[in-house]
């Protein structure tokens, strides 16, 4: 049954499935071109042909972005795409954050940022460039895979973007060849993602893991080459790019978790978080074991090992997110698109080329008989670099544990409390690794005067002993020895760092970066555990608590909070009022106001208006909350609608054509004459009078018709006067009566009858029930000192840009 | 002994001390019979009893919601959960709890619900005159 469809733009979609193949033929094409290239070194034809594919590729990725933007862009909902990640109603800036929601979009986030690296590349790297770039572009052609969507060999490989709604659906309106104009809006961007924050942090978290490919790349050419000394050159600023851009993704995703999530916090241990911090940890270490080669020769292994395995483990991160193995125990992650077994794939082509080179070559790689002094730097960062992959073992153990379920077919659910499992374990691992960085920067390569390096390392563990305990007193963390201990770290490292800083900005500028990042590092795990350990629930429910039997003995109060409008409550030092809130469509913005009162004078001393707003939205699962934050220097006060009255969302649905008596309660019914006055809840309605020549609109006046109009004034106890006349009707023998309202009032009158053997007039007077004083629930937490978190964030990110202007310095003088 | 022995059998602790706090830490997928004898801290998967009624009045305490459930063997419980309702539980199609049974009841401390979102059933919305109506269908299985 073929029909031809109205309306439908298939231009954009046909040209952007042209691109879609153009780009995956282009990528093998190039990869292949660039091996042989590689092999054939004294032949410029092949990397001639690498090239040209290659800007072909660029050109059809974006082409193909372009395509999809202009499909978003434009509403055109025939596309499956369009209609499941959009709407009418979103803004551009949140048009561009639906552009990525999907697994689609986010592939060729990752294609994007890979080209724009490949551009870098093939202009800079010079005698690297065929090696690396076969590497990148096997990566580009396997991504470029991801989204074919057409059928080889009876199975589906990828999932294309531009498929359209009815190729993916079923349903009667694809008989209509009308369908198009039928499609009333798409299903809209999932509100928790409508947040700034959203527009940023995946290009950011994708450039990351982009970028993790090229120290991947650097390292396998290395080996391939065999110019074992020489890869880690060019291949350290590489490293250290990708650990600053995903770090800098990973924070932007923590924050956005902290001011638009309502779980309550910056770090949950979600699944797609570990996912995402796993390979980071093992590149950071990498990094470390990189620079303690160049400066030693040793751990030549376990630095190329850990490069590698950081890109084989974003892969395996992209597994766990997109082939929906993570189910129910992750809140966030993708659900299966049908690439699960093309993922898997991916993930065994990269760990086999892995472990090819690290097998094959391990004999011939470069190592030193002579064991690493005690007393030398490169010891000790071998020992970080170690602790930090035990850490992300225990990390990727327990993420996998679903993982783990489908290969044994157990069924074993992950720890109940995940933030408290993996706690225990990272609290643990980052003490390790804040002492380490702390007097490891004492050290010096190969051989360290021990005299010296005591007498440094001493001093700043004095120091850092006496700011800790400062610290952990007015930060109340001395509950616990782990915070304490876990405090003490990270000032050790600040003090230390801050130490290296000082003689740096002297003249040993070189270490600037390194310095620069622990401190960041330290200033990040004091804010994290701070604010993690100490955030309180402000809004605990114990003055209007009532008891519900049997049940208030074994229950602490709860954490949400019910307020009346216009009612103050007393919450901790605040005094809060719900005052009433305002409706954007399709967000509900409720005005909370806090105010600090002196006990004494009475006065107010501080008051401030947060305004968490909700989205009812019942395709993504009914109200969704997004809390507001009041910022202070030293704390944040987080509030978080968690229930509110269903009336206001109605409202901001634009539902607000009431004609039915369904909103007024049971009429009064009088039987009247000119004169009478009756009552109403707000005041009195006077009957003045009869109105004979009344007319209505519409309905011409017959020659046997009666049209009467009982007119009538409504005096409120305000003292207003409203003038109301409902009409009766006699037409061709039926009876009719029209109903007039008074909106101002809530009032309904009907005119429905006159009797003249009584001399009555019949008046029905309706009134809409007393609104219901409005309400919310919600829930206030404060999490103190957390701006040391982003601060620290901000300054270990600046520290990783100086490290890579240095380690980019150190490549030019040999140009190969 | 060498230095890197040392340190390997430090590792190697570590590592076994970690596989045996996760196995510690791991718990099952249970149902209510289970979570009745067990009396630990616990999952049950199962699907929200829609013919009893849900108990949520926030007027009266907002940090109180109770409903029934079925777990996966069918037996019927009341979970009483501290705090608010989640939104739109009535449109769930499984739900998972963390709890552990006090008497006959079991006490909540998570509730994680599946719902039919866009991504697993999908509603295109068709405006036909001027009166809008709901088609709903499901998405063609993307593998065959």
């Amino acid at each position: 049954m073929d029909i031809n469809y109205v309306g439908e733009s298939l231009l954009p979609g046909k040209i952007g499935q042209f691109f879609v193949i153009l780009s995956f033929g282009t990528a093998l094409l190039s990869c292949i071109s660039y091996y042989f290239a590689t092999r054939h070194k004294e032949d410029h034809s092949w990397q001639k042909i690498a090239r040209i594919a290659f800007w072909i590729n660029i050109v059809s990725v974006l082409g193909l972005g372009s395509c999809l933007y202009y499909i978003i862009y434009n509403h055109l909902f025939e596309y499956h795409y369009a209609w499941a990640h959009s709407s009418r109603s979103l803004p551009t800036h949140y048009i561009i954050s639906s552009f990525w929601e999907g697994q689609e979009g986010s592939f060729w986030l990752w294609m994007f940022w890979q080209g724009m690296l490949g551009i870098l590349l093939v202009f800079r790297a010079k005698g690297w460039e065929t090696p690396v770039m076969t590497i990148i572009m096997l990566c580009q052609a396997v991504l470029g895979s991801m989204l074919i969507g057409i059928e080889i060999f009876g199975e589906r490989v990828g999932s294309s973007p531009f498929i359209l709604l009815r190729e993916a659906m079923q349903g009667p309106i694809f008989s209509d060849p009308n369908y198009v104009s039928m499609i009333a809006d798409g299903t809209g961007l999932n509100p928790l993602l409508q947040n700034y924050w959203m527009v940023i942090h995946p290009p950011t978290l994708f450039l990351g893991f982009a970028a993790m490919v090229v120290p991947f790349a650097y390292a396998v050419a290395g080996q391939w080459q065999q110019r074992y000394k020489e890869w880690m050159k060019p291949g350290l600023p590489w490293a250290l790019f990708a650990v600053m851009t995903l770090g800098a993704g990973i924070i932007m995703g923590s924050f956005w978790a902290y001011e638009a999530l309502n779980f309550g916090g910056f770090w949950a241990w979600d699944p797609v978080e570990n996912a995402s911090i796993i390979p980071w940890l093992t590149l950071i270490a990498a990094v470390h074991v990189m620079v303690a080669y160049k400066n030693s020769g040793h751990s030549y292994f376990t630095a190329t090992f850990l490069v590698m395995i950081s890109f084989v483990l974003v892969i395996y991160a992209s597994y766990l997110t997109r082939s929906g193995i993570l189910g129910e125990t992750s809140v966030h992650s993708f659900t299966d698109l049908g690439l699960f077994w093309q993922l898997i794939a991916f993930n065994v082509i990269f760990l086999a080329i892995m472990v090819y080179l690290l097998v094959k070559h391990k004999k011939r790689m470069p190592s030193t008989q002579k064991e690493e002094d005690i007393y030398s730097r490169e010891f000790w960062l071998f020992i970080g670099a170690l602790v930090l992959s035990v850490a992300c073992v225990q990390i990727i153990a327990s993420t996998s544990i679903p993982v783990f379920n489908a290969v044994f077919g157990t069924k074993v659910a992950p720890p109940i409390d995940p933030v408290q499992h993996y706690n225990k374990w990272q609290a643990g691992f980052a003490v390790v690794i804040g002492i380490l960085s702390a007097f490891t920067q004492f050290m010096k390569y190969k051989r360290t005067d021990v005299r010296k390096f005591y007498v440094s390392a001493i001093a700043s563990l004095v120091v850092a002993v006496v700011i800790t305990a400062i610290v952990v007193y007015v930060t109340k963390v001395y509950t616990n020895f782990m915070y304490i201990l876990m405090v003490f770290a990270a000032t050790y490292t600040i003090v230390a760092n801050g130490r290296i800083l000082g003689e740096a900005i002297k003249g040993k500028w070189k270490l600037t970066g390194s310095a620069v990042a622990h401190i960041g590092f330290g200033l990040l795990l004091i804010g994290a555990l701070v604010a993690a350990a100490t955030n309180e629930v402000i809004s605990v429910n114990n003055s209007g608590y009532i008891a519900v039997a049997g049940f208030d003995q074994v229950e602490k109060p709860g954490d949400n909070l019910f307020l009346t409008e216009d009612e103050p409550v007393q919450m901790g030092d605040y005094r809060i009022t719900y005052v009433g809130d305002s409706v954007v469509p399709p967000n509900v913005y409720y005005k909370i106001n806090y105010e600090k009162i002196d006990e004494e004078t009475g006065r107010v001393t501080e008051s401030f208006q947060l305004r968490p707003f909700a989205q009812n939205n019942p395709q993504m699962g009914g109200l969704i909350g997004t809390p507001d934050t009041r910022h202070y220097l030293t704390h944040d006060i987080y509030t978080l609608i968690t229930a509110a009255m269903s009336d206001t969302h109605q409202q901001s649905q634009g539902a607000d054509e009431q004609t039915g008596f369904e909103d007024y309660e049971e009429p009064a019914i009088y039987e009247t004459n000119i004169g009478d006055t009756l009552r109403y809840r707000n005041g009195y309605i006077v009957v003045t009078g009869i109105n004979r020549n009344a007319t209505l609109q519409n309905i011409p006046k017959g020659e046997d018709d009666v049209i009467v109009g009982l007119h009538l004034n409504v005096h409120t106890a305000e003292g207003q006067m409203y003038e109301v006349e409902p009409v009766f009707l006699i037409k061709d023998g039926a009876t009719y009566d029209f109903s007039k309202d008074v909106e101002e009032q809530g009032l309904r009158f009907r005119f429905s009858n006159i009797m003249p053997e009584k001399d009555k007039l019949e008046l029905m007077v309706y009134q809409k029930p007393v609104p219901e004083k409005k309400w919310v629930v919600f829930k206030a937490i404060k999490f103190p000192y957390i701006n040391f978190l982003w601060c620290g964030a901000i300054v270990m990110t600046i520290g990783f840009f100086m490290a890579i202007l240095r380690r980019n310095k150190e490549i030019k003088p040999e140009k190969t | 002994m060498k230095k890197s022995s040392v340190i390997g059998i430090i590792v190697i602790a570590i590592a076994i001390a970690m596989i045996i706090v996760i196995y510690a830490d791991s718990s099952t997928y249970s149902t209510f019979t289970e979570a009745r004898e067990k009396q630990s801290e616990l999952y049950v998967v199962g699907v929200l009893n829609k013919a009893k009624t849900l108990y949520y009045d926030p007027t009266v305490d907002a940090n109180h919601f109770s409903f029934h459930m079925y777990d996966n063997d069918s037996t019927e419980c009341k979970v009483v959960f501290r705090g608010a309702k989640p939104q739109d539980i009535e449109r769930s199609e499984q739900i998972v709890l963390t709890g552990k049974m006090v008497g006959d009841e079991f006490h909540a401390s998570k509730i994680l619900m599946k719902c039919p979102s866009k991504y697993n059933q999908d509603e295109v919305e068709v405006i036909e005159a001027s009166t809008a109506q709901i088609m709903g269908f499901t998405e063609t299985p993307t593998d065959n």
